[in-house]
């Protein structure tokens, strides 16, 4: 009986160890040539519900895409005033509902943290208090918090803002 | 200015408002509020912010004896939460959370390769996640519901991004009472 179970522990280790091969995940395999297609590279994901916003080139330039995945085709949507022509982008985050996008961009010397807001087509700048450089950015899913990484004194810092 | 209470000796430190911005979002009239998370007892470094959709839990990127290891932070109490899976495999990069933080997916090391691991906190199961070709991810970000992750892949040099279906291995996270739309199909 001890050998028994002890063998019994012995296969569902061997199991467990086998299973950690990785799960069964399916890639959406038509989604993924169209985005392929679509741009010369693609980096920097953020998904919301049925929305991925990334960072995208051709040509040679950078810029935030907005893409609409919820019919199961991938279809840009427009962001005017969003990106522009001097402007690195750095960091992006997308609200669950694709509403409201968060972005950090070089502008010349300056690097900004920005909120974008699509369904007025308003871009604003967000200071930071006490001054810092920012980095990387998080919105939460109803784009109402946002979590910024920020460079202070040679320290990366993590700030929280609430968003009206 | 507001102080910030931090509990000393511990890893806990809990959150008050700390700096009112000045005046921003004029067109609205209202000012965001600021908030700096303490970095816990040694002030620790902290990169790579990831919220939960509802906005309860942070995971951030902090340096643990030199190794770049994903902490989760509740936001409310303070407290930092144990993860099962989390504690080895570094470095840790991009940390991604579902809506109510059920889900942590974060890119790990194994060896010489990075893998994507999703942590269950409710289970404490972990889901490692191989691409087709080996593919190594270099940045991820997983749905709210967790249905679908995205990952950055580099392909024959070129930087893409790659769309996976997580609803054969992942019951879904979703906020209470709140309806979305349905999960992306797989097409054939």
């Amino acid at each position: 009986m001890k050998t028994t179970s002890s063998l019994g522990g012995s296969l569902l280790l061997i199991l467990t160890l086998s299973g950690c091969g990785g799960d069964s995940i399916r890639p959406l395999h038509s989604l993924n040539s169209r985005l392929a297609d679509s741009a010369e590279t693609r980096r920097d994901p953020s998904l919301g519900q049925g929305w991925l916003a990334s960072l995208s080139s051709r040509g040679g330039r950078e810029r935030l895409e907005l893409i609409d995945l919820r019919n199961g085709q991938p279809v840009p949507v427009p962001v005017p005033g969003l990106n522009r022509a001097d402007a690195q982008p750095i960091s992006l985050s997308v609200s669950g509902d694709g509403e409201r996008l968060a972005l950090v961009r070089q502008l010349g010397d300056s690097t900004e943290l920005m909120l974008y807001r699509r369904s007025v087509g308003i871009l604003q700048r967000l200071e930071l208090n006490p001054a810092g450089v920012p980095r990387a950015v998080s919105l939460d899913g109803r784009g109402r918090q946002l979590a910024v990484q920020v460079s202070r004194n040679g320290r990366w810092e993590v700030d929280l803002i609430q968003l009206p | 200015m507001w102080p910030i209470h931090a509990v000393r000796g511990t890893a806990l430190a809990a959150i008050t408002c700390l700096n009112v911005s000045a005046a921003l979002l004029a067109l609205t009239g209202c000012t965001p509020r600021v908030e700096r998370i303490p970095g816990g007892e040694v002030e620790r470094s902290q990169q790579e912010p990831a919220l939960s959709g509802n906005g309860r839990l942070l995971a951030t990127v902090t340096e643990r004896r030199g190794r770049p290891t994903v902490q989760l932070r509740d936001l409310r109490s303070g407290a930092v939460l144990p993860l099962r899976h989390l504690s080895r495999h570094q470095p840790h990069s991009s940390p991604s959370l579902s809506w109510n933080g059920r889900y942590l997916a974060v890119i790990t090391q194994r060896g010489q390769r990075r893998l994507a691991l999703i942590e269950d906190r409710l289970t404490g199961r972990a889901h490692p996640i191989r691409l087709p070709g080996d593919r190594e991810p270099v940045r991820l970000s997983l749905s709210p519901d967790a249905r679908t992750m995205a990952l950055q892949v580099a392909v024959q040099g070129r930087w893409r991004v790659e769309l996976i279906d997580l609803g054969a291995i992942l019951e879904p996270d979703r906020s209470a009472g709140e309806r979305f739309s349905g999960p992306l199909q797989p097409t054939p």
